[in-house]
């Protein structure tokens, strides 16, 4: 029973659930459980062209869900991926095309990254303080805020004096121009996969904020701040600045992914270039529950989920929105039985129930 | 004359604490009953078991004397017992018409014109509640419970929040309400209303039934006495256990009141600092000499002579200089370690939790704070420490202002503060002992921007030691930590701070066991004698009658006094400070 209650469990008892749900929904649309999943796996790990698609969109995953985690530690939930995204792709476009054709990719792609970093810090700068200093919740700001930072990559892609790419015919295509050659990121080098340099990127970010939150004072001060935001404040902790950095950090990750997203083939900012993975990245940051291994491991599986899932759509035929339904599930199996797993935890360890304040004051007196 | 509500020998258990047990009274109509206690009597529960909220675990109860085993509020009000409640149960966006028409639909009006009629109270049903003044919204409470026309009502804590004018009103209802032929019970500490009300009062102490009787037969200062626990005669033998300390200052100022309480005192009281390591015979060795008159010096040193700095003069010089010299160059300061003058605080509903408060503190001596719950000592915690800015005032450390200063500037400064809410405030539970205790400095431990985790629990294991903390290790999370465990690691950190000054303890002693709470006070003790000057708040006022040099109560946002804890009528005074019932 205790064994079965382990979060590792759980979490995995979630997943095969929700893929059990996502095969009958497939099997609704039409297709043979087989032929569904042999799809996926085709779409997941089929060739190497698929693999460097999926490693891609993991880079993208887990750059999201680090800065989930910063923000998370510190009691702030950060819904605004998508907006932070887009706020990155933006600066990242705006720098990458603006650059003269010849720069270097050391000069170019720094710049790109740093200025999607810092426009993804922009972005949710605005929900942090609004939360640090006016108490409003992060969760609807940084919600709210997606909308307007799709909205605005939709304006920037069809105006041609801000973003769009010249427009030469009626066919010219609502998006930027590409980025220069030095802003493209360089690609690992494996044989027909498009894998880059990303995921060697996101790993090193996943391990810095696995130290940060480990072994410095900083992640301390989160780890504090968000366990009692009081006795946080009475330990000298600057409960405001603090909230306000963890969640601009949390915009300033997100940021890097957006800029990694346009910095990458076709090298274009264009309508719907995150994918939803501004979601995809707070689900894995959720699900990991503070540790970086299972972060990686979750963003690898769900990575991998959103590149099958193309494939089950050309292949199989089922809707590749099949894939978000199965992802959707995994996030209410895995909180639903959590609690569930807490409550059982709670209850085999203590048979009493503790409730009431005045039972503690009375604790007090009577001892 | 036929009672209305009779309770047998009730008792409920919660886990392993015994919250109530053996509660037997009995409730006439057309009479007020008071239920006295201090918090933490049982008062809250004893309400809870007659309004339907939780379920007897013994004992039972009888209305109108047919059984009575009311499985919900809902289901008491059936049986005709209302419930007003200490916190306000309105719902502030709504008008008073539509709160009340959550209790009955129609015939609302008749029935309100009827209560005016009947006991005097008329509410503006048009206003928003949260537009009423405090004392209105009372009266809504009243009315509300007033309209399913019950026989009892219950008032648990109803003039907490209530001026003089209200009172004198709310007294008014309760005995136009008896005088119906119903009943009343009100449950209160406040011994100053009893007197003016109660046809019947029933005193709770720890749980169980200390006293009582028609208000004709027992004078109220025979209740004040039996609620404060200091008549030995009145208590048996295990509560005086439980109480741990209570019985020191008993045998200190009634020394004539029963022979063989000192000798039991004394026990209670020297076993927990048996170990070596644990400097719990501070407050023992403060005590004897006002019990046996032997050792006349220990106490004149560190007790009747306050303002002149005690027993180490170099300590003190030392902490003094380390403080002025963190916040003004000016050289060694002689006025009080911290002052307070006129601070005020006010809820959002603009009444005032602290009113034109005044507090001075000198190192080397312990002043402490009586009073009972609600009248200001914890928001003056709060804003010492800095968690609440007060809305006028101010609040001095040394020659430094720090009213509005961060808890970051105040414990550089030299403030150490204990704060009242241990859970919330004081620790993080989710954290190890080590990662608590050093969290505030951890520069300490930091090499290369990483934190030295080998360093910090051996500095840990270090502070474990010398407090006798038990805990699995410097790891160990500290919410798996007792109560009193927890509490010495927040006493040991506080104490730690880098030339404290003064040290701010608001109920340290509350949920311990009787070794913690000697253990917490001898650590108070030597932090006054190495020249801190230390504040205790406290409901508990054995305790600080104990540990104090001067007491201050706080009553309605003000701070009266100073008693003098060596005083042998400090108790009475004390007592009657806390209950209104000073002259």
């Amino acid at each position: 029973m205790s064994r079965l209650l382990h979060p590792a469990a759980v979490a995995a008892l979630a997943v095969a659930a929700a893929l059990i749900v996502g095969l009958l929904l497939a099997g609704l649309a039409g297709a043979d459980p087989l032929t569904t999943v042999s799809a996926l796996v085709e779409g997941m790990l089929g060739t190497p062209y698929a693999i460097g698609e999926s490693l891609n969109g993991v880079a993208v995953l887990m750059l999201v869900a680090a800065g989930f985690v910063i923000a998370y530690r510190a009691g702030l939930v950060n819904v605004g991926g998508e907006g932070q995204l887009c706020a990155g792709g933006i600066a990242a476009t705006a720098i990458g095309t603006g650059l003269p054709a010849g720069t270097p990719a050391f000069v170019a792609l720094p710049a790109v990254l740093v200025a999607a970093a810092a426009a993804g810090f922009a972005w949710a700068a605005v929900p942090a303080a609004l939360r640090a200093w006016r108490g409003t919740s992060e969760i609807i700001t940084t919600l709210l805020l997606n909308f307007v930072g799709l909205a605005l990559v939709t304006l920037m892609v069809h105006e041609e004096g801000l973003l769009r790419q010249p427009v030469t015919s009626s066919e010219t295509l609502p998006q930027s121009a590409p980025l220069v050659e030095g802003a493209h990121l360089p690609e690992l080098g494996l044989s027909r996969s498009p894998a880059t340099v990303g995921i060697v990127v996101a790993v090193v970010a996943l391990v810095a904020v696995g130290i940060l939150l480990r072994h410095t004072g900083t992640g301390l001060r989160l780890t504090a701040l968000g366990h009692a935001p009081e006795a946080a404040a009475r330990l000298g902790v600057p409960v405001a600045r603090t909230r306000f950095l963890a969640l601009g950090g949390a915009g300033a990750f997100a940021g890097v992914a957006g800029g990694m997203l346009v910095a990458t083939a076709p090298y274009v900012l264009a309508e719907g270039f995150t994918s939803g993975y501004g979601f995809s990245g707070l689900v894995v940051g959720l699900l990991a529950r503070g540790s970086m291994t299972a972060l990686a491991a979750v963003a690898v599986l769900l990575g991998f989920l959103v590149s099958g899932g193309i494939n089950l759509q050309l292949v199989a035929g089922v809707p590749a929105t099949t894939v978000s339904i199965v992802e959707s599930l995994i996030i209410l199996f895995i909180a639903g039985s959590a609690a569930w797993a807490a409550r059982r935890r709670a209850a085999l360890r203590a048979p009493a129930p503790r409730p009431a304040a005045t039972q503690a004051e009375t604790v007090g007196a009577e001892r | 004359m036929g009672a209305l509500l009779e309770l047998q020998g009730l008792g409920k258990r919660y886990g392993a604490v015994d919250a109530l047990h053996d509660v037997t009274l009995s409730v006439s109509a057309g009479t007020v009953h008071c239920v006295l206690g201090e918090n933490g009597a049982g008062k809250s529960t004893l309400c809870n078991l007659v309004n339907g909220g939780v379920r007897a675990t013994t004992g039972s109860m009888a209305v109108r004397e047919e059984a009575y085993t009311p499985g919900s509020p809902a289901d008491a009000l059936r049986r005709g017992v209302a419930m007003v409640h200490q916190h306000f149960s309105l719902i502030p966006t709504m008008t008073v018409q539509q709160n009340l028409q959550l209790v009955r639909r129609t015939g609302l009006r008749e029935r309100l014109d009827r209560i005016a009629d009947e006991f005097g109270l008329t509410v503006d049903t048009g206003r928003r509640v949260a537009d009423l003044p405090v004392g209105a919204r009372q009266k809504v409470e009243i009315v509300k419970a007033l309209v399913p026309d019950p026989d009892l009502v219950l008032l648990d804590e109803p003039t907490g929040v209530l001026d003089v004018a209200e009172i004198d009103a709310l007294i008014g209802t309760c005995q136009a309400i008896a005088g119906s032929g119903r009943a009343v019970v009100l449950v209160t500490h406040k011994l100053g209303e009893v007197s003016r009300v109660a046809d019947a009062a029933t005193v709770l102490r720890h749980g169980t039934v200390v006293g009582g009787g028609r208000l004709s037969e027992v004078p109220v200062p025979r209740l004040l006495s039996l609620m404060l626990g200091r008549d030995a005669a009145e208590i048996d033998a295990d509560t005086a256990g439980a109480v741990g300390l209570t019985p020191a200052p008993r045998a200190r100022f009634v020394p004539s009141a029963s022979p063989s309480v000192p000798e039991t005192t004394l026990t209670a009281r020297n076993v927990p600092p048996a170990s070596p390591s644990d400097p719990g015979t501070t407050p023992t060795a403060r005590n004897v000499p006002s019990a046996s008159p032997s050792d006349p010096a220990t106490t004149l040193t560190a007790r009747n002579v306050p303002s002149v700095p005690p027993a180490d003069p170099a300590t003190t010089l030392t902490a003094r200089n380390v403080r002025s010299g963190a916040s003004d160059a000016s050289g060694p300061t002689t006025g009080p370690a911290l002052s307070v003058r006129g601070l005020a605080v006010h809820h959002t509903d603009g009444t005032a939790a602290l009113d034109a408060a005044d507090l001075d503190l000198r190192a080397g001596e312990i002043t402490g704070i009586a009073g009972v719950e609600g009248n200001g000592q914890s928001e003056l915690v709060r804003v010492l420490s800095g968690a609440l800015r007060p809305s006028a005032g101010s609040v001095r450390l040394g020659d430094a202002d720090i009213t509005s200063a961060t808890p970051a500037v105040r414990t550089r400064l030299g403030l150490g503060v204990v704060p009242e809410d241990r859970h919330h405030e004081a620790m993080v539970g989710e954290l190890s002992v080590a990662e608590n205790l050093f969290l505030g400095d951890l520069a300490r431990f930091r090499r290369r921007g990483l934190v030295q985790r080998a360093a910090m629990d051996a500095a840990a294991t270090r502070v474990i030691e010398e407090y006798a903390i038990r805990a699995a290790g410097p790891r160990a999370e500290m919410r798996s930590l007792s109560g009193g465990n927890q509490q010495k690691v927040v006493l040991a950190r506080e104490l730690a701070i880098d030339g404290l000054s003064v040290l701010v303890a608001a109920q340290p002693t509350r949920g311990l066991d009787v070794g913690a709470v000697a253990s917490v006070l001898a650590r108070l003790r030597e932090a006054a004698d190495r020249g801190v000057a230390v504040l205790v708040v406290s409901s508990e006022v054995g305790e600080l009658l104990t540990v104090c040099d001067r007491i201050l109560v706080s009553y309605r946002g003000r701070l009266l006094g100073p008693v003098d804890a060596a005083d042998p009528t400090a108790a009475d005074r004390v007592g009657s400070l806390m209950t209104g019932t000073a002259a």
